[in-house]
């Protein structure tokens, strides 16, 4: 979609009041860009978070023993264990130190008759085989956290070491480029999620399309256009003044009504024009999948062209992955099985229907899908607890699909006292990949910022143990996996 | 000093609305009356006698509704909104303790305790079954040591993580160390001490010196050796262990739980990022560093200068207005509108006819069921399209409550049918609902634009049905979804 010049003054004009307020990263007006480079290459981004701490041993699994990885694995887990034999129709690549086969967990390769009239059947390993899914092996952080909460700020900050950041990785990309009520994000969600999070532009979070509307009161359907005005006056007022917080209540009142007004007909839109996908999400029935719908009623709203609906990115998220207990190994209906399952399901849907809109909108999304951390390697008598380094996926008609990073040295006399793998730059080992790298790649290459502005948005490592530390902590950024 | 500070009339209303549920222009006037000064203010404000009241019930919304109902009627809103404090502070939720009779014993605690001895609260809480279960006190055991509780005990409820320049108030070995003396405890309906399930067989020397904060806290090297006589563990080492915490100090040779629970009080009852002098004022003039006790440090922070600089108008870019809670929201909005929600299942009486309940789940604060035990997000945090599309929601269902009695709403109670003056409607809306002077010019004239149909109809009759039910309830619902409503 082009940028009209009404459009693009109006940016450059907005991009002044969030200078006040926007974060300090971006003082530098040079840095900052006067279009936004996904409307401009339109493009799209979906972050989907996996809550509780997936285990990644059990979604990227060694299938043979070349090095040594699969004894580790079949020591450390007796009773949830995926076998070889299981994995053999859901192998992908190898790992690229030690050549170990990899499979992914047979739930993403969803059987025909798991969901109904065979929903998103074949799932993840689908899209794995289309070549569209980057598995990126071992990410994580120093001085990784055990806390749920703790670890999800850290992720969702791009901040692991010193104080908090307050404001999302995207957040101050969409700080330092959008301004006042644009709305170029989205999430399916009660709150605003932590990755958005920052107070110079607006962020919807949607829980159900249907039921945006704004509450005028029915009773007296003539005053609705006056009460409206007021509104809107009202909130314009509390934006044109300087206090930052009646500013974030008035930029997010404007963008709320303008929203409830644009976004109400993109679900019977969507409905009307695309009824075998609205079916298909159905049919899996799982908030992955009703969510995501969310998500590609949203697009399609972009697509074609409805007023004032511009969201670029977006975020959704399912809970459930704290397998303590009752993890389950490779059976159907087993606890991270259908986790898995569900998930896979739901982006194969997703994928096939962008990828038959026209212009093929798969071909300008991307997914990344991150867990706050892995899981513990020996399992508990039936399940796992907290662990450190997991896999991400990023998935879409751009990307290189294939594996990514190496996978975790899970050998007994590698892990640390509590049983977790341990972060580590070092190259002659194995190596981890810092979620970091993941975001810079995505950064750089897909909402195409430069260098130093990906830079900015993602400090360094600058506390005192990681100056003196350079193996192991996070120093140098690289900012290109390859995967796009 | 500031003890004799006179107080104004935007001062008066600030206090009561900070320390309560809103403040109509009319109860700021006669509270200014009996209490011409800050001193005289804060005293009657923390005079209250604790009450003992208890959200019973069966299940979760049962306990949610009776608590509602007593903050919607309580004497002393005081009281409630602390509890609301400690709830966030020492938070605790159903969604792992389950058992509704124990979150309704810890909210009484609160109740009773919320104004007195720090240091005991939290020796009190310690010993609470939903806490216990909450952060696995009941899961420590000798062999097998959960960290849960003495982590949250030094970050959340005490020390916090680093202090205010940034130097780091514990280390990982202190949570070892005082793991260590909370192993043996469970509860029945109290809590109770185990002896054979207390530390003997962990890979500490059994009944060694059991030592905290070398590395930081001002005691040196050699830290503190909380570890009591044989036989004697149990009560006497989970309370030794706090009377350290309460005296450690921080980089600045300042008393770290003392500094860090004003900080806290202050971000609630008056504005985020206090100055340091600030906390450090009101901590020295109350002696809380000495002695712990809530009310001094309360009645000073309500006369401090600082508490008041978003008090009065013209409100400027460093004006540092807080978000109201939502639970502040709606309980402010019900009785300053003096209206109840209706029936068992608690639900206003117009609109969308939904729970109050539900509302508030879809503003982001169900009470006794906090996000994590880090409490919920404050200040914009609260603030979302989805969040604040539920505020405005509940503004257009309190306004549209038609019905009769007390579930109605009734502007003719408050406001004078007979003005006609758009300008004299607008003031008497503004000072019922207690935000008279917060508005800005702009927002001023979008109101009277809105009543007057941008000057059609110069002259507004509210005697007509129709024109007060849709002008003047329009009104008042406008109002309450203003930025400035949401602010304090």
């Amino acid at each position: 979609m082009a940028i009209s010049r009404r459009q693009f003054l109006k940016r450059g004009g907005l991009v002044g009041a969030g200078t006040l307020l926007g974060p300090g990263l971006f003082g530098n007006g040079l840095l900052r860009q006067a279009y936004a480079a996904l409307e401009a290459n339109n493009r799209y981004f979906v972050v989907i978070f996996l809550d509780g701490g997936n285990d990644g041993l059990n979604t990227v699994i060694p299938a043979d023993d070349v090095a040594g990885l699969r004894t580790a694995y079949d020591a450390a887990r007796n009773n949830i264990n995926i076998t070889p034999a299981e994995l053999t129709n859901s192998l992908i690549g190898l790992d690229p130190i030690s050549g170990t086969q990899l499979g992914i967990h047979p739930g993403f390769n969803v059987p025909n008759d798991y969901f109904d009239n065979g929903a998103g059947a074949g799932g993840l390993k689908a899209l794995y085989d289309l070549g569209k899914v980057a598995v990126v092996q071992g990410c994580g952080y120093p001085e990784y956290s055990l806390s749920h909460e703790e670890a999800r700020v850290i992720w969702q900050t791009g901040v692991p070491l010193g104080p908090s950041a307050g404001t999302g990785w995207i957040g101050r990309h969409l700080a330092a480029q959008y301004a006042g009520n644009q709305i170029p994000a989205v999430n399916i969600n009660d709150s605003i999620v932590g990755e958005f999070r920052q107070t110079g532009t607006s962020v919807l979070a949607v829980r159900d399309l249907d039921r945006f509307t704004f509450p005028f009161d029915e009773n007296y359907p003539s005053d609705v256009a006056a009460k409206s005005a007021a509104f809107s006056a009202l909130a314009q007022a509390a934006v044109a003044g300087a206090q930052p917080a009646a500013f974030f209540l008035g930029n997010t009142g404007l963008a709320t009504i303008d929203a409830t007004a644009a976004y109400q007909e993109l679900s019977s839109n969507y409905n009307q024009d695309r009824p075998t996908f609205r079916q298909l999400y159905a049919d899996i029935g799982r908030s992955m999948s009703t969510d995501l719908r969310e998500v590609a009623r949203v697009i399609w709203g972009v697509e074609n062209g409805v007023p004032n609906v511009n969201a670029r990115f977006f975020q959704l998220g399912n809970g459930g992955y704290d397998t303590h207990s009752d993890q389950g190994g490779a059976e159907r209906n087993g606890q991270h099985y259908d986790l898995h399952a569900e998930l896979g399901a739901a982006l194969k849907v997703f994928y096939d229907d962008l990828a038959s809109m026209p212009g093929n909108v798969a071909n300008r999304t991307t997914i990344l899908v991150w867990s706050e951390f892995s899981r513990r390697v020996p399992q508990n008598q039936n399940g796992t607890d907290h662990g450190s380094q997991g896999p991400m996926f990023v998935i879409g008609g751009s990307v290189n699909g294939g594996v990514y990073g190496n996978h975790p040295n899970i050998e007994d006399s590698a892990l640390d006292y509590e049983g977790n793998t341990e972060y580590t730059q070092s190259a002659n080992s194995f190596r981890s990949t810092d979620f970091r790298d993941v975001y810079g790649t995505i950064l750089k290459h897909w909402v195409s910022l430069p260098g130093g502005t990906v830079q900015g948005l993602l400090p360094l490592d600058n506390t005192v143990e990681a100056v003196g530390d350079p193996d192991h902590y996070w120093r140098t950024a690289d900012f290109d996996l390859g995967f796009i | 000093m500031a003890d004799g500070t006179p107080l104004t009339l935007l001062h008066a209303r600030h206090l009561l609305r900070r320390t309560g549920f809103g403040a109509s222009q009319d109860e700021a006037a006669n509270f200014l009356a009996q209490h011409p000064t800050r001193g005289a203010a804060a005293t009657a404000l923390l005079s209250y006698k604790p009450n003992g009241f208890k959200p019973g019930g069966r299940s979760f919304d049962d306990i949610h509704d009776k608590w509602i109902k007593y903050m919607l009627k309580a004497k002393s809103p005081l009281q409630e909104k602390l509890v609301l404090f400690w709830h966030d502070h020492f938070a605790t939720g159903i969604s792992k303790v389950f058992d509704v009779k124990m979150m309704a014993v810890q909210n009484k605690l609160f109740r009773l305790n919320g104004r007195g001895n720090f240091k005991t609260l939290v020796k009190d809480v310690n010993r609470d079954p939903a806490m216990m279960e909450y952060l696995d006190t009941v899961r420590n055991h000798a062999e097998i040591p959960n960290e849960n509780y003495a982590r949250e005990l030094q970050e959340l409820f005490t020390l916090g993580v680093k202090d205010s320049a940034g130097v780091d108030n514990y280390v990982q070995a202190d949570v070892a160390q005082i793991a260590r003396a909370f192993t043996g405890w469970d509860y029945d309906k109290v809590a109770f001490f185990k002896d054979y399930d207390h530390d003997y067989e962990a890979d500490y020397p059994a009944r060694g010196a059991k030592v905290i904060f070398q590395s930081t806290g001002g005691f040196g090297p050699g830290g503190r050796n909380f570890a009591v006589e044989a036989g004697e563990e149990g009560p006497n080492e989970i309370d030794a262990v706090v009377d350290i915490i309460f005296e450690h100090e921080d980089s600045q040779g300042k008393n770290t739980v003392a500094r860090r629970t004003a900080r806290r009080l202050i971000e609630y009852f008056a504005h985020a990022n206090p100055s340091l002098a600030f906390i450090d004022d009101v901590v020295t003039a109350s002696s809380f560093d000495q002695d712990f006790e809530l009310t001094p440090l309360l009645h000073e922070i309500f006369v401090h200068d600082d508490f008041y600089l978003t008090a009065v108008p013209p409100i400027g870019a460093g004006t540092p207005k807080s978000v109201r809670w939502p639970i502040d929201f709606v309980v402010s909005s019900l009785r300053l509108l003096r209206m109840k929600p209706k029936g068992k299942y608690q639900y206003i009486d117009g609109g969308s006819y939904t729970r109050v309940f539900d509302q508030l789940s879809n503003m982001g604060q169900l009470i006794f069921d906090p996000p994590s035990v880090f409490g919920w997000d404050w200040e914009t945090a609260w603030v979302s399209s989805s969040t604040m599309l539920a505020r405005y929601g509940f503004a257009r269902d309190l306004t549209a409550a038609h019905a009769g009695g007390s579930t109605a709403f009734r502007p003719d109670k408050f406001i004078d049918l007979d003005l006609t003056d758009p300008n004299d409607i607008l003031t008497a809306v503004t000072d019922a609902l207690g935000v008279t002077g917060d508005l800005s010019l702009a927002e001023e004239t979008a109101l009277v634009d809105y009543l007057t149909d941008n000057g059609a109809n110069p002259s507004i009759d509210l005697f007509d049905y129709d024109v007060r039910h849709s002008k003047l309830h329009g009104l008042f619902a406008l109002v309450m979804q203003t930025p400035a409503y949401q602010l304090q």
